[in-house]
């Protein structure tokens, strides 16, 4: 599933049977690489990040939680640049571990059951998403 | 799929400015300066920056051995612990850039072929110095024009000149397109001398 065709989608509670936030983004972290957040827009709480282990799960029209409580605050330095998105994937530089730019990331192809990251994809390749070592402010590295 | 990139083979003048960045994709540095080592004309390291237009130069500095990468775009690094004091890594007054530019190049048979203007490397992972720009001497039959003569895999070290097998003068290249293929043919020549 690519994320772009993932971006606001809604988050409902299932405790609730309603609409609690929508899909802003993704945060992706290597080793392996997979969603490990997700940053949500039009949120009740002062919370934006939903963490992929508290998802219920993830279908075609809708993300499920157990409950709007499982949304939350950034916890860490790590989680609070990924609220800020300087750690947005989508529009990141892509380099190669040997200093070469291969192009901008402009979607990312994940499996919606795991959160495991298939593919990072530019305008012109398609690179294997266990090839990325590196997610940081300035770019996204992936090894030779 | 992304192919392998191509050997890559660029200046070290080229890499001052390039952006120094982490494998974890943070941007760090900025080089400001190539350090050479006296003897042998090696790299020694670079000098930092930060990054950006009002950049201040830096205590720190990135040691050869600390580079993961270089490539078109970027200086590659593991991470920031690789950097150590820039005074260390130039001990001597003799290990500054100047020197090694001004160094003239001598084949082992005793004649001059110029003096040194800029370092070739060998880029990617496997980083490696694989020549020298040299402003050519008579001898060349080129003289006055910069010219790239390649270096042999392991190199005599001298402090006061830098000596190239006389065969380097069969390899000269006038620019960096097919420096590499240059490189790789006079090593094989020697390797087939020293057999």
């Amino acid at each position: 599933m690519l994320f772009s065709r993932t971006r606001k989608r809604a988050v409902v509670s299932t405790a609730t049977a309603t609409r609690v936030a929508r899909v802003d983004g993704f945060v992706v972290r290597p080793g392996p690489a997979r969603v490990v957040l997700l940053r949500l827009g039009k949120v009740s709480g002062h919370g934006t990040l939903l963490a992929w282990e508290d998802v219920q799960g993830f279908g075609p029209d809708a993300v499920t939680v157990a409950t709007d409580a499982v949304i939350r605050p950034p916890r860490d330095d790590l989680e609070q640049r990924a609220e800020d998105n300087t750690l947005e994937i989508l529009g990141k530089r892509l380099l190669s571990e040997q200093g070469t730019e291969l192009g901008t990331v402009t979607d990312v192809d994940f499996d919606p059951e795991t959160g495991a990251v298939i593919s990072l994809i530019t305008k012109t390749d398609t690179v294997a998403g266990q090839r990325l070592i590196g997610l940081g402010g300035y770019a996204a590295v992936v090894s030779a | 799929m992304i192919t392998p990139a191509p050997a890559l083979v660029l200046r070290a003048s080229e890499l001052i400015g390039r952006p120094v960045v982490t494998l974890g994709g943070e941007l760090v540095a900025e080089i400001k300066d190539v350090v050479f080592e006296h003897a042998g004309g090696r790299i020694a390291g670079f000098t930092l920056r930060n990054p950006g237009l009002f950049s201040r130069s830096r205590k720190d500095a990135l040691p050869w051995a600390g580079v993961h990468g270089v490539g078109r775009d970027a200086v590659m690094v593991a991470d920031e612990t690789v950097f150590i004091p820039a005074k260390e890594l130039a001990p001597r007054k003799q290990a500054r850039k100047a020197d090694v530019l001004q160094d003239r190049v001598l084949t082992d048979n005793g004649r001059d072929l110029g003096r040194v203007v800029d370092v070739v490397l060998h880029g990617g992972t496997s980083l490696e110095v694989v020549g020298y720009e040299v402003q050519a001497s008579e001898t060349l039959g080129t003289a006055g024009q910069r010219v790239l003569i390649p270096l042999p895999d392991t190199m005599a070290v001298s402090g006061e000149h830098l000596i190239v097998p006389a065969a380097a003068t069969e390899f000269v290249s006038e620019d960096l397109a097919g420096f590499g293929a240059a490189v790789d043919a006079f090593r094989s020549r020697l390797r087939e001398e020293a057999s």
